[in-house]
C-alpha cells in the first residue's frame, strides 16, 4: 500500500525534471546505456549470482523466514537451560534443518547435499550466502546450524578419504535423514583464547588438552570452552597436544561424545546469541582410537589455522546478516513511525542515516561477495581482513538503526536490541579482531619485509 | 542554605560509602540484578540518608535539590556517579525520581516521601527531541505553524506511547504537555494510563513500559510562558547531566574491571596489559572517561547559568564515546567480557540505555540547528 507518490523533497517519478523515465524514451544505443531497472537491492544482487547460488540463496532465504524468525524472540527469552537439554523448537529446527540439507552442504550428493552445478563456486561463497541469510533471521539459530560446519571442516580439510567415508558420511546421512548429528569444533581453552589462534600465542603457550599414548589409542585430559554447539554435539574435533609437547604437537581428535569420561561442565549465559550453547567441555581419560586422529598426529594446528581461515569469511558474512536485518528493521520503522503527522522517512536526516546504513552493509557484501568467490583455498590475509572489517562494520551499523529507534531502540519487540547483542559476538569469536587485524599482517609478513618487491594494497 | 567545597565532599564521601556498602553488594552478580523489594529498600535508605530528596516540602541536599548553586549541582553529579559505578540502573531510577521532585517544587506539588518514590517522571515526549521545534520554542524564537504541529505531536500521548525504564512500583506519571503555545506539565494516575510492561536492552534491576494515556486527562498544570521555558530547560539540562553522570560512573567501573582482568590474564605468555592492542584499548577507555570529567567539571554551575546548547552539544558527543568505551571493556575481556555472569556485557547495555533515552543523542543535530538558530 502505497500512502504518497513521493518523499518529501523530491519528484514525483512523473515529473519532468525526473530521469528515469526519460531512459526509455532515449535511442536504443542511449537507452542500452541509462535505462536500468529499479529492482529490490536483495533481488539485484540474486539476479547478479551464478544460477546454483542465487538458487541456494532463495532456499536458504525461505527456509529462515519459515523456521528461524518465527523462533527467534522466544529462543533468545527462553530461560538458561541446563546443559545438554534442547528446547522442543530447537530440536524440532535442527531435524528440519538436517531434512533439507542445511547440515550437509560442504560436499556433493551422494556424501552430502551441495547442488551439483554449484559445484565449480567456492564452499566458502555457498557456505557465505547461506550464513547471511540466516544471521538476518536469527544470530542464536544461525550459530547452532553454522557451528556444526565449523566442527565438520577439519574432517573435510584432512583430505582423507578414509575420514570424509567413514566419519563425516555418517554424519551427513544422519542429518539428512532428520536425525541431527552435530559435530563440534573445540579449540579454546580456559586459558586459551586467542592462544590457540595465532602462532606467536601458542609458541609459549602450554597446552591444556593433553592426549597420552594408550593401547589402541591416545586417552584425552583436560578441558575446553566457550564451545559453540558444543552441548548438543554428537560428536566432536577436539585439538589436543601430544604428552610432553607443545602447541607444535597439536593434534586432531574425532572424539564420540558419548564417550565415559567426556563431560559438559556448563554452558554459559551469554549476551546474545542464546538459541546456541557456549559449553564448557571436561575431558577424563576419554579415549580416542587411533582411526578417529584426523589428518595424522602433530597436524592440529595446520588443521585449525586451514579451519579458520574458511570460516572466518562465513563470520564476516554474519556481519551482513546482521547489518541487513538492522537496516530493513529501520527502514520498516522509518517508513510507519509517525512524527509530526508524517512518517520519519519523510525526514531528510532519517534519509541521510538509512543511506548510510544501506551502503555500508552493501559495502560488507560486496567485500565478502568478491573475497569469498575466490576463496576456494582461503587465504589468511583475505579471511581475517573480511571478518574484522565487516563485522566491526555490522556492529557500527546496528548502533546506527537503534540511534534511528532513538526511545525505542530498546524494546525486545522491536528486534534491534537482540540483533546488537548477537552481532557483538562476531568482534570475539574466531580469533577476536584485534588478532585478526594481526592475522593479516602474519600473513603478508613476507611481502613487507622484502624491500626489493613493492607491496601492491 | 548553600554548601561549601568541604561539605560537597564529605557528602559525596558518605554517597560513595553507602554505594560501596549497600549497592554493589546487591550488584555484585550482574547476572541477578537486585530485584524490586531490594531497590525498595535501598530507596528508603538512601532516602532516610538524604542522598534522595524526601519530600517537596523537606529542603535538603539531595540528588538535584538546590540545583541553582553550584555545589549542589556538583554534588548531584558525583553522588550520580558513585551510585551508577555500583548500578547504573539504581543510579537512573533515583535521577528521575529527583528530576521528578525538582519538577513537583516548582509546579507547588505537594508530594510527600512514598508518593516521591513512585512518580514516574518522563522529560521528554515520544520520539526525539522534536527535530529543532522544541529548541526555537525553548529559545523563545518565532513558532512556525509546522513547529506547532510537532510540538503538539511530539508531546501528545494519546495518539503516540511513551516508551519508559522505571522501578516495576510506580504510581503516577508527571510528563510535559504541549499547550497551545507552550509546555505545561501533567500528573496521570497510572490506573488513568493504559501500561503494557516490555522487556528491555538494559538497567535490568528496573521495568520497561510502554504508557499511552487512553483518554484526556486532569486540566495540566501551567506556568507563565517565560517560566515554562526556564523549567522545561532547566529539567531537560538536569536530564542529560544526569544521563552523562551515570555514563561516566558505569564507565569508571568498566575501566577499573578492564584494567584488573589485562593485568591477570595470559596471552603469548605475558599479561595481555603488555600487549599493544590491548594498551590501545585501555587507553580508548580512558579518553572516553576523562572526556566525560571534563564535560561534567564545566558544568558543575547553577542550572540556570548552563547553555541548553552546550550541555546537548557534550551528551551527543560523551554518551557515543561512553558506548565505544564500554564495548572495549568487552573486547579486553574477549570471550568472557560476553558472558552475563562477567559484567562488561551489561555495562554496554545500561550505556546502550542511556543513550537511547530521552529522545536518544541522533536528534541533538537538528536540536543545536534550532537552538542556534539555522532554521
Amino acid at each position: 500500500m502505497k500512502t504518497t507518490d513521493y518523499l518529501e523533497g523530491y519528484l514525483p517519478a512523473g515529473h519532468l525534471l525526473a530521469p528515469h523515465w526519460q531512459y526509455a524514451d532515449l535511442p536504443l544505443i542511449g537507452r542500452a546505456l541509462t535505462n536500468y531497472q529499479a529492482n529490490d537491492l536483495w533481488r539485484m544482487d540474486f539476479n547478479r549470482l551464478p544460477g546454483a547460488l542465487a538458487k541456494l540463496r532463495s532456499r536458504a532465504r525461505a527456509f529462515a523466514e519459515q523456521h528461524l524468525m518465527p523462533a527467534a524472540a522466544e529462543l533468545d527469552l527462553a530461560p538458561h537451560s541446563p546443559a545438554c537439554q534442547v528446547h522442543p523448537e530447537v530440536e524440532r529446527i535442527l531435524c528440519e534443518a538436517g531434512k533439507q540439507g542445511w547440515l550437509s552442504y560442504f560436499l556433493p550428493a551422494p556424501l552430502g547435499t551441495m547442488p551439483w552445478r554449484a559445484l565449480p563456486h567456492a564452499p566458502v561463497w555457498q557456505c557465505s550466502l547461506v550464513v547471511e541469510e540466516f544471521s538476518r533471521a536469527c544470530g542464536g539459530l544461525m550459530l547452532l546450524l553454522s557451528a556444526h560446519h565449523l566442527g565438520c571442516m577439519p574432517l573435510i580439510l584432512s583430505g582423507e578419504v578414509g575420514t570424509l567415508l567413514h566419519h563425516l558420511g555418517p554424519v551427513y546421512r544422519s542429518c539428512k535423514q532428520g536425525d541431527p548429528h552435530l559435530v563440534a569444533f573445540a579449540i579454546t581453552e580456559p586459558g586459551a583464547g586467542s592462544d590457540a589462534e595465532e602462532g606467536h600465542g601458542a609458541e609459549v603457550y602450554r597446552p591444556g588438552v593433553v592426549a597420552t599414548p594408550t593401547k589402541g589409542g591416545y586417552l584425552l585430559n583436560g578441558r575446553k570452552c566457550f564451545i559453540s554447539g558444543g552441548d548438543l554435539a554428537r560428536s566432536a574435533t577436539v585439538f589436543a597436544a601430544l604428552q610432553g609437547e607443545g602447541m607444535e604437537s597439536w593434534t586432531c581428535f574425532y572424539v564420540d561424545c558419548a564417550t565415559p569420561g567426556y563431560k559438559v561442565v556448563r554452558t554459559e549465559l551469554k549476551m546474545g546469541m542464546r538459541a546456541s550453547g557456549a559449553a564448557e567441555i571436561e575431558l577424563t581419560d576419554v579415549f580416542v582410537p587411533f582411526n578417529r586422529i584426523i589428518g595424522g598426529l602433530r597436524r592440529g594446528w595446520a588443521l585449525n589455522r586451514a579451519t579458520l581461515n574458511a570460516s572466518r569469511i562465513p563470520v564476516a558474512s554474519m556481519g551482513v546478516g546482521f547489518a541487513r536485518a538492522a537496516t530493513e528493521t529501520a527502514i520498516e520503522f522509518a517508513r510507519r513511525y509517525n512524527l509530526g503527522g508524517k512518517p520519519l522517512i519523510h525526514y531528510q536526516d532519517v534519509q541521510l542515516h538509512l543511506a548510510t546504513m544501506v551502503a555500508e552493509t552493501r559495502a560488507m557484501r560486496s567485500l565478502i561477495w568478491q573475497e569469498a568467490r575466490a576463496a576456494r583455498q582461503p587465504r589468511q590475509l583475505n579471511a581475517s581482513l573480511c571478518k574484522f572489517h565487516a563485522t566491526d562494520r555490522a556492529q557500527h551499523v546496528c548502533e546506527m538503526a537503534m540511534d534511528l529507534l532513538a526511545d525505542h531502540g530498546g524494546r525486545h519487540e522491536n528486534k534491534l536490541e537482540k540483533i546488537f547483542r548477537d552481532v557483538r559476538l562476531t568482534r570475539i569469536f574466531e580469533g577476536t579482531n584485534q588478532i585478526n587485524r594481526l592475522s593479516l599482517i602474519e600473513d603478508w609478513q613476507g611481502q613487507l619485509l622484502d624491500l626489493n618487491e613493492h607491496v601492491g594494497v | 542554605m548553600n554548601l561549601d567545597i568541604e561539605d560537597t565532599r564529605q557528602l559525596l564521601e558518605g554517597v560513595g560509602r553507602f554505594a560501596r556498602e549497600r549497592i554493589a553488594d546487591h550488584a555484585s552478580r550482574p547476572e541477578s540484578p537486585p530485584g524490586p523489594e531490594i531497590l525498595a529498600e535501598l530507596t528508603r535508605e538512601a532516602s532516610a540518608l538524604g542522598i534522595l530528596p524526601q519530600s517537596t516540602e523537606e529542603e535538603g541536599f539531595g540528588i538535584w535539590e538546590n540545583s541553582t548553586d553550584a555545589q549542589a549541582v556538583s554534588f548531584s553529579i558525583g553522588a550520580l556517579r558513585s551510585i551508577a559505578h555500583a548500578c547504573p540502573g539504581v543510579a537512573f531510577a533515583w535521577h528521575r525520581m529527583a528530576l521528578a521532585r525538582v519538577a513537583a517544587v516548582e509546579l507547588g506539588l505537594v508530594l510527600h516521601e512514598d508518593e516521591l518514590q513512585r512518580v514516574l517522571f518522563s522529560p521528554t515526549g515520544h520520539y526525539g527531541l522534536a527535530r529543532t521545534s522544541l529548541a526555537k520554542w525553548l529559545k523563545a524564537s518565532p513558532l512556525q505553524a509546522e513547529d506547532i504541529t510537532l510540538l503538539a505531536d511530539w508531546l501528545d500521548n494519546q495518539a503516540h506511547a511513551l516508551t519508559l525504564c522505571a522501578p516495576s512500583n510506580w504510581r503516577s506519571l508527571l510528563r510535559p504537555v504541549w499547550c497551545g503555545d507552550h509546555i505545561a506539565w501533567q500528573q496521570v494516575s497510572r490506573s488513568d494510563l493504559e501500561v503494557c510492561e516490555n522487556i528491555q536492552h538494559g538497567f535490568d534491576e528496573l521495568t520497561g513500559f510502554v504508557v499511552r494515556q487512553p483518554s484526556p486527562a486532569a486540566a495540566p498544570i501551567e506556568r507563565e510562558a517565560q517560566d515554562a521555558r526556564r523549567l522545561y530547560g532547566n529539567l531537560l539540562k538536569l536530564d542529560m547531566l544526569g544521563l552523562l553522570a551515570i555514563g561516566a560512573g558505569a564507565l569508571e567501573r568498566g575501566e577499573e574491571q578492564a584494567k584488573d582482568y589485562a593485568a591477570i590474564r595470559k596471552q603469548g605468555g605475558k599479561a595481555i596489559v603488555r600487549h599493544p592492542a590491548v594498551q590501545h584499548m585501555l587507553s580508548d577507555i580512558a579518553i572516553a572517561r576523562q572526556q566525560a570529567d571534563m564535560a561534567l567539571a564545566q558544568f558543575a554551575r547553577p542550572v540556570d547559568e548552563l547553555d541548553i546548547g552546550v550541555v546537548a552539544t557534550m551528551r551527543a558527543s560523551v554518551s557515543v564515546a561512553l558506548c565505544q568505551a564500554a564495548d572495549q571493556v568487552i573486547q579486553v575481556h574477549g570471550g568472557i567480557g560476553y558472558m552475563r555472569d562477567a559484567g562488561p556485557e551489561k555495562l554496554v547495555r545500561d550505556q546502550n540505555m542511556l543513550k537511547l533515552m530521552s529522545g536518544g543523542t541522533r536528534e541533538i543535530h537538528a536540536f543545536l540547528a534550532g537552538w542556534h538558530g539555522a532554521c
